[in-house]
């Protein structure tokens, strides 16, 4: 076929310039680490991945609501194990309180011990959190929770249920509400304590006043066992939801593992093939050029002399 | 006799002359756009009888032709009109598929942040500092869905200035056709021998026309009539009819093409009549893609602010109130064409968010019925009233409608550009779900940071982030078809060039050639003189 002279430039600079674009676009795709640079490149996995980041990102941000319900589930627990050795102090207090030998005088003075006790009671009762919101308040995290009282302490939270979102399918109560803890099961440990209190502080001068003690104390016991055992419930709940987001924990961190891995195969550039393609492509551009200079210096000009 | 000889030597010498002139000029123009090869056409001369038999009298150029074939010049405008049409659109597309490229950059982080902090606030509704990141993400994405918006507005003003640009370029070419027409014309006339440099470069302003607007060229003696379109005459002879720009009549801010009718009076061109070309190519890009891609990210502006709205005013803020609106959008818009000679208005209301489709519509009153057509796939519903609901829009008219009346309805249109965050104080941000609960009531911010995952779009079938994955997927592959096919019709034009140049284009070594073959035809004419010369000294030297 005949060929003219425009052709023999215009197919060799626009093979040429062919091969630059597509080293450029490798190059690019080098330097990004991305087989997909721009949705065109592969529309299916640019939205499949768009997808698989969306999962990433609420995985990672049940992750984070997971590490708040752990510190909040974290402080409940260690507020509700120093109720329980409180508990436990007054329980103890109780039983010498309940020695016939004791003075009225002496047993006042186990009755401002157990006052201190109640002020502490109180106190932790109404704990903050590390955000500084009231532990056992329920919704009413801004307001103290118990206030003392002439028969034991006020509830002024409410009922609320502070959840938390821990996983896609799991909410997961991060405060238990300070009435059921304290108050709840006909139980009420302030008042119990208020009533002992009031007990150890009156004289016993008649064997009436006596008998009156001991019902008064036997009374006061099987009250505070019920707190006791209102605390360990719940601190066994307490526990129980920690192990849960621990289990919650490993999977959402293997789910994590598994959406980078297939994101990577999504999006990602395989690195060998790209690097021996651009050799691959410099042998030919080279040989392109080489050709194309060698073509087009032979002129039949250059031997009329 | 020897003078005979002489003649025919000098005749010989004579067309040598115009040969290596002709190769001349062919090398002069190697790279002359348009330029096809030329060549001298030689005869011998009549021969005179004497008798004895007839005796030659030399030689004649009696033409200087161009190669040229009608047929691979009609293949390669016709490959140019089809590649430029296909690359401008691809070109186009690629804007937007750069713009959705960065999945950094794109609109999923700034959702995927948003709820992020409305999940982080729900694990500490009382804190300030949590309900400022809510406002702070949220007036991030606004920000996105904006700039996303307003990148899209651009390209649609770039669409109007460049088919400005192209349609001047289609009526400057129109009247150099017809000048070249005129020029012919005349030189043929003079004395019938064709002005190959004339022809050349009137090829050459068609195959420059066929790169803006596909142009069909009717040969009418020596004239070339140009129609472009469905036949619309572009250049008969030596008059044109040239086009011009036009504002839509229902849609503001846009440009279209238009054609001056008998009565002086523009009639706009649709992209069915305008196919081909540059032109072309921006006009299906703008009617069948950005309309499209504007409309369906603003729905998804539309959809998130309306459902999250709906869940936030049914909360309660930190003050105990009932929640208002969080996000604004724009309305739908709806302009009525300026054609109207009725003096109803017609209002479109949203009223069922999760059943819109992103699709544009035209609604039009024929003197009975009102027909409301859906503009991204055509479907047209005819009603004898209105008002109507149809794809979640409540459609309804004044009276004062007169038959012809049209109305362009974009529902969506303005969803990305117009969205904003309603509320500046995080106390209004409704967490709580009840009121006079307290601080710590985050029951709303657990349903809000739900939307998220639900799938509250395109007729409940899928969420936020799946209606842009979506969005994100088409432009992917329109993009990539638009590629892929444009790839393949420059392959077509370069082949389809290559052949036209097999034929008409220059080539210096046969040009050298020729060049060597007239310079010994010019000295074998001149030694044919001499010889003549030395005949006539024998004769002299007879008389000495």
């Amino acid at each position: 076929m005949r060929i003219s002279t425009n052709t023999i430039y215009q197919n060799g600079i626009s093979r040429i310039s062919d091969l630059q674009s597509e080293q450029s676009k490798l190059q690019q795709q080098i330097s990004t680490g991305r087989r997909i640079l721009t949705p065109a490149d592969d529309p299916v996995g640019a939205s499949h991945a768009l997808e698989i980041q969306q999962a990433q990102s609420v995985n990672s941000q049940y992750a984070a609501n997971r590490v708040a319900a752990q510190r909040n589930l974290g402080i409940e627990e260690s507020t509700l194990s120093s109720v329980t050795d409180l508990i436990v102090s007054v329980q103890s207090t109780m039983v010498s309180a309940g020695n016939a030998a004791l003075s009225d005088t002496e047993r006042g003075y186990l009755a401002t011990q157990l006052q201190g006790s109640l002020d502490e009671l109180i106190g932790l009762a109404n704990s903050k959190d590390g955000a500084g919101a009231y532990m056992f308040a329920g919704y009413q995290t801004a307001t103290q929770p118990f206030v003392k009282i002439i028969t034991g302490a006020q509830y002024l939270g409410d009922a609320g249920q502070r959840l938390v979102q821990v996983d896609a399918s799991r909410q997961m109560a991060v405060a238990d509400t300070g009435d059921s803890v304290f108050q709840g099961n006909g139980q009420d440990v302030f008042k119990t304590m208020t009533d002992l209190i009031t007990l150890l502080q009156t004289p016993t001068p008649t064997p009436a006043d006596k008998a009156a003690l001991t019902a008064g104390l036997v009374a006061a016991d099987t009250g505070m066992q019920a707190a006791l055992d209102s605390v360990l419930t719940t601190r066994a709940m307490v526990g129980s939801r920690l192990n849960e987001l621990d289990a919650l924990d490993v999977f959402g961190q293997s789910r994590d593992l598994q959406y980078a891995q297939t994101l990577s195969e999504t999006q990602d550039l395989d690195y060998a093939k790209a690097l021996s393609q651009v050799s691959q492509q410099q042998t030919i551009l080279t040989a392109a050029q080489k050709s194309f200079v060698a073509i087009t210096s032979l002129s039949l000009f250059d031997f009329i002399r | 006799m020897a003078s005979n000889i002489l003649s025919i030597g000098q005749s010989a010498l004579a067309a040598a002359q115009v040969e290596i002139n002709v190769t001349g000029h062919n090398i002069a123009n190697v790279s002359t756009p348009g330029y096809s090869r030329q060549v001298a056409i030689q005869s011998s001369a009549q021969a005179q009888n004497f008798g004895y038999g007839y005796v030659g009298q030399g030689t004649q150029i009696t033409a200087i032709q161009r190669v040229y074939s009608d047929l691979l010049a009609v293949q390669v405008t016709n490959a140019q009109t089809n590649s430029n049409e296909l690359n401008t659109y691809a070109t186009q597309m690629t804007q937007i598929d750069n713009l959705l490229a960065d999945s950094s950059a794109g609109l999923a982080p700034a959702i995927q942040d948003f709820f992020k902090s409305i999940q982080a606030a729900s694990t500490n509704p009382g804190d300030s500092a949590s309900r400022q990141s809510v406002l702070s993400t949220a007036q991030a994405l606004a920000s996105r869905f904006q700039g996303m918006g307003e990148l899209l507005d651009q390209i649609g003003q770039d669409v109007n200035s460049q088919l400005t640009s192209s349609v001047y370029l289609v009526n400057s070419y129109a009247q150099q056709i017809a000048k070249l027409n005129d020029a012919i014309e005349i030189a043929q006339s003079i004395n019938g021998n064709p002005p190959n440099d004339l022809m050349d470069q009137r090829d050459q302003v068609i195959s420059d026309l066929s790169k803006q607007i596909k142009a069909t060229v009717v040969q009418d003696g020596g004239k070339y009539n140009v129609f472009i379109g469905n036949g619309l005459p572009l250049v008969v002879g030596t008059q044109t009819y040239p086009l011009s720009m036009a504002n839509s009549p229902t849609d503001a801010g846009r440009l279209e093409v238009s054609y001056l009718n008998n009565n002086g009076k523009p009639t706009i061109l649709g992209s069915s009549s305008l196919s081909g070309g540059t032109i072309g190519g921006l006009l299906q890009f703008r009617e069948k893609s950005l309309d499209n891609i504007q409309s369906q990210l603003g729905l998804l502006g539309v959809a998130i602010s309306a459902t999250f709205n709906q869940q936030h005013q049914l909360g309660v803020d930190s003050a105990g109130n009932a929640g208002g609106q969080f996000f604004t959008v724009a309305a739908p818009s709806v302009t009525a064409s300026t054609n109207n000679t009725g003096t109803a208005t017609t209002t479109v209301a949203i009223s069922n968010v999760s059943a819109l489709t992103g699709s544009n519509y035209r609604l039009k009153f024929d003197g009975t019925n009102y027909t409301i057509t859906r503009l991204d796939n055509g479907t047209a519903q005819t009603f004898p009233s209105l008002p109507q609901t149809l794809d979640g829009l409540d459609f309804s008219i004044t009276a004062g409608a007169v038959a012809g009346d049209s109305f362009l309805i974009k529902p969506t249109a303005q969803g990305a550009t117009s969205f904003s965050v309603a509320i500046n104080n995080v106390s209004k941000i409704a967490l709580g779900g009840t009121p006079s609960s307290g601080p710590g009531d985050n029951r709303n911010a657990l349903l809000l940071a739900g939307l998220q995952t639900t799938s509250t779009m395109l007729g409940s079938t899928t969420s936020y982030e799946g209606a842009y994955g979506q969005l994100v997927s088409m432009v992917g592959n329109k993009t990539n078809e638009l590629q892929v096919m444009g790839k393949a019709e420059t392959e077509m034009l370069s082949q389809a060039v290559a052949s036209q140049q097999s034929v008409s284009g220059v080539n210096l070594d046969e040009e050298a050639t020729n060049l060597l073959r007239y310079q010994q035809a010019y000295q074998a004419a001149g030694k044919v003189m001499q010889i003549a010369s030395q005949m006539f000294d024998v004769l002299l030297h007879l008389g000495g």
